[in-house]
């Protein structure tokens, strides 16, 4: 599975639940294959998507907050992790497509490669799956909508020579969107 | 700044409408954090740019947000005020201590602390220095400045 196919399949079996994704590629693939208002593409500041995923899920505690991210984005944050997991928030799933590599700057490779993210997640009091297929990403997924987080899904994919288009939207339209399902959502 | 002072600050923001505290700590504001700490609200982090994003995610769900941290913190944070907080618009309030101010503070706080003013009015942020006599008037100017969906920030000088 490349990463565009793993965004799409997790995009879609989400539905409008709210989805914070990293910069790069993780954005550009889930802008072009399942573009939603619910959506926040961060754009700029790596490695954050993982703590502005943490502060919208503290601040709306009935629903499930989703974070899109990539290898390369958590390893400049792994502080994030242990935050996450002295706040626990219940609601926060947090998804790492893990290809081993800065793909968008040329594929540099990542310290994923010799080292297992999963595991660190794990002693920060997540609770963490792994798969490498759409069937287990279904199941995972599928599964997970009755227990409570902080959860980390790893998706091992493949890299691939298909590059999305940038995010053809706005930074404040971005933000305005989505601040405006927030509130809806809040509401009800 | 006084304890008293600090004190009253800190419940000033928060019957104000500052709900979430979130940050690295500083020593110029340690009576600041520690009241705020008795009262279950302040959010430490582990470092400067992670509060920021937190605070972020707050402020997109609508809730009046603070940023606490050291000018060194700040200068690390350049960036991701840049790319985050400026070009969404992001509404957040920076506490920040301004260590190197007097030219007996520690050696590893002297350049960025020479270079401080500068270096937020080049990003453009805002910002007023406060003091035990000015401090309520310029967490209102703060507060004012948040309800029209500006970034600023308030910086608290060390003085002793």
């Amino acid at each position: 599975m490349i990463r565009r196919e793993a965004i799409k399949l997790a995009s879609r079996i989400i539905g409008n639940a709210h989805i914070i994704s990293a910069n790069g590629y993780i954005s550009r693939d889930l802008f072009e294959t399942d573009d939603k208002e619910t959506n926040f593409y961060m754009l700029g500041s790596m490695g954050l998507a993982s703590s502005i995923g943490l502060g919208i899920a503290l601040s709306n505690p009935k629903f499930r907050v989703f974070v899109f991210d990539g290898d390369g984005n958590i390893l400049m944050n792994l502080g994030s992790l242990t935050t996450i997991g002295i706040l626990s928030p219940k609601n926060l799933i947090h998804i790492i497509f893990d290809n081993n590599s800065h793909e968008s700057t040329g594929g540099q490779p990542t310290h994923t490669r010799k080292v297992n993210i999963g595991r660190i997640a794990q002693t920060n009091n997540y609770r963490v799956f792994q798969t490498s297929t759409k069937s287990g990403l279904t199941k995972i997924l599928t599964k997970t909508k009755t227990l409570s987080g902080p959860i980390m899904i790893v998706i091992k994919i493949k890299k691939s020579k298909y590059i999305s288009k940038r995010v053809e939207i706005e930074p404040k339209l971005i933000r305005k969107r989505f601040c405006g399902t927030l509130e809806k959502k809040a509401r009800y | 700044m006084k304890e008293l002072i600090q004190r009253q600050m800190f419940d000033y923001l928060l019957t104000n409408g500052v709900k979430n505290f979130v940050g690295v700590p500083d020593s110029t504001f340690k009576y600041f954090l520690s009241h705020g700490l008795k009262k279950n609200k302040i959010i430490i982090s582990t470092r400067e740019e992670e509060a920021i994003g937190i605070a972020a995610g707050m402020v997109l769900s609508k809730q009046t947000s603070l940023v606490f941290m050291q000018n060194a913190g700040f200068a690390n944070s350049i960036s991701t005020i840049s790319s985050l907080i400026q070009l969404y618009e992001i509404p957040l309030i920076f506490l920040i201590g301004w260590r190197g101010y007097l030219k007996d503070d520690a050696p590893e706080h002297y350049k960025i602390g020479k270079i401080q003013p500068q270096l937020i009015k080049s990003l453009g942020l805002s910002f007023k220095i406060v003091s035990e006599s000015n401090w309520k008037k310029h967490c209102k100017w703060a507060l004012q400045n948040i309800r029209k969906d500006i970034p600023c920030a308030l910086i608290i000088r060390r003085l002793s």
